[in-house]
């Protein structure tokens, strides 16, 4: 067990705040920005028209955008509050703990991002009727994702962090 | 910031509930958003809506008027504009579409507009009059014969827009039933494929047509033959689980009228859902009460446990009460309510 120094402790400090609005902003912004980013470089549709398009259906029936960014975006809501009451509460001199769950829920949040990204981008890229139900199976993937990418984030701290910090 | 340097953790009680009220902040944001731009609130912009130049704008701002419902009524006027006006088809059945949920009066006026374009010289009136007509479904029925008349119609497109316009409708089931069996044997291929797709997807197979469609199972056509068997997968007309099931629909809202336009189809076979359709006499929707008032009279005497309260009401929508008032005589004089003639006016 080491403490942390003052710079340390408040990287640590500013690194758990912006992970938490971080977290929230990637989480609600993600879908959205990959149905414009799609619809303007892979469907190669001008970006007013994929805005306009996309402002007129979020609340559409059928479409719903609001919603399936608001379903994509609840795990994400998850993880910022673990971010907060993670590592926000975390002993300021327990600097090793400190970086390991750093390191574990920023490992987590690759892993999410990564499934979410993949996700929205096979349905809009390769539309299928049945596509749609991604959107309601996602949140429960990145939910179950979410430990597994803390795992593999705290198995990589173990291995690659020094036992002590200065 | 006194307490944040010398915090005994990263961050200080007082700045993790910051942190949380500001997260509830947000999502509050977002819930009043969403409330802002759902529901009845949002009819004024959608009726401005209806007027932009976009048709694809045009035809959302329509579909959201229709799932708002008899609330979104200050729309009528643009939207009867846009379904008999617009020079999109898509905008005119998307209008269609939404006034058959808001207002039957308005739907019925839509109606009579198109019924009469169905002997248009043009060709391409003929084809959206049929699209228009199927848009407005069951709520067409009176525009039946009319379209029974268009399935002989020189043009395939046509034929083919009335089979589904037919389809879309469903009530009554058996000149409609009749049109699709014979759409089988059409000489257009896109017809015929049609025709299987209603059966496969929309309206129940009668005997009959399980015959006809058992002989195009070996139809060269691999799409003709894998839809004819899709149609004698499902369900037979008398299934009761079948029924059981569609009886069950009726209490979820988003399958409500799907499983009422089937029971609607089979006709006294229905009678067995009998107990879930007399609450929907009293659903917010007048098309619902509608539907299940055309339920109940295609029963027969099947629906004679609901004679008494049928005559007892008085619904607020005159179309619905008319069906009512049909129902009622119907099921008093013991026959089924009066058939739609098979063959209509004469195609152009």
């Amino acid at each position: 067990m080491s403490s942390l120094t003052m710079g340390k402790s408040s990287r640590l400090r500013v690194l758990t705040r912006l992970g938490f609005w971080f977290t929230l902003l990637v989480g609600f912004l993600l879908p959205w920005a990959i149905m414009l980013g799609v619809d303007t470089w892979v469907h190669q549709v001008p970006f007013s028209r994929a805005w306009r398009s996309f402002t007129l259906h979020l609340f559409a029936p059928g479409y719903n955008l609001f919603l399936v960014g608001v379903l994509t975006a609840i795990p994400f809501v998850i993880l910022a509050i673990m971010i907060l009451l993670h590592l926000g509460t975390i002993d300021s001199q327990k600097a090793l703990i400190a970086h390991r769950r750093a390191l574990g829920l920023l490992s987590a949040e690759v892993v999410m991002l990564a499934i979410a990204g993949w996700t929205h981008i096979s349905v809009l890229i390769y539309p299928d009727a049945q596509g749609a139900l991604a959107y309601f199976y996602l949140p429960a993937l990145l939910l179950l994702s979410l430990p597994v990418g803390y795992g593999l984030g705290r198995a990589l701290a173990k291995a690659l962090l020094p036992r002590v910090t200065t | 910031m006194t307490d944040t340097t010398t915090s005994p953790t990263l961050l200080t009680a007082r700045e993790i509930t910051l942190h949380l009220t500001g997260l509830v902040l947000l999502l509050g944001l977002l819930g009043l958003w969403y409330w802002l731009s759902t529901g009845a609130r949002v009819v004024p912009t959608l009726i401005e809506m209806l007027k932009d130049d976009d048709p694809s704008t045009r035809i959302v701002a329509a579909e959201q008027l229709g799932q708002i419902g008899p609330a979104a009524k200050a729309a009528i006027p643009q939207l009867l504009n846009q379904a008999t006006q617009d020079g999109s088809q898509h905008a005119n059945t998307t209008a269609s579409a939404a006034l058959k949920w808001i207002d039957l009066a308005a739907a019925r006026r839509v109606m009579t507009h198109f019924a009469t374009r169905l002997q248009d010289r043009d060709v391409q009136q003929r084809r959206t009059a049929c699209a228009v007509l199927g848009s407005l479904g069951p709520v067409a029925k009176p525009a039946v014969p009319a379209l029974l008349a268009a399935t002989h119609d020189a043009d395939a497109l046509v034929r083919r827009n009335a089979l589904i316009a037919l389809a879309g409708i469903g009530i009554p089931p058996g000149p409609i039933g009749i049109a699709l069996l014979a759409g089988l044997h059409d000489s257009s291929s896109l017809v015929r494929q049609t025709a299987v797709t209603q059966f496969a997807f929309t309206i129940p197979v009668s005997e009959d047509a399980a015959a006809a469609l058992t002989a195009m199972l070996n139809d060269p056509d691999k799409g003709i033959a894998t839809l004819a068997r899709t149609a004698l997968d499902k369900p037979k007309a008398g299934d009761a689980a079948h029924i059981e099931s569609l009886g069950m629909m009726l209490g979820h809202s988003t399958a409500r009228d799907y499983a009422l336009h089937q029971l609607a189809q089979l006709g006294p076979a229905a009678r067995e859902a009998l107990t879930p359709i007399l609450p929907l006499l009293d659903d917010d929707h007048p098309l619902i009460r509608y539907l299940a008032v055309e339920t109940l009279a295609g029963m027969g005497q099947g629906a004679k446990p609901a004679l008494v309260s049928l005559k007892q009401r008085r619904d607020s929508d005159p179309i619905v009460q008319a069906a009512m008032t049909d129902a009622v005589a119907a099921l008093e004089s013991g026959i089924a309510p009066s058939p739609v003639p098979a063959a209509g006016a004469t195609p152009p």
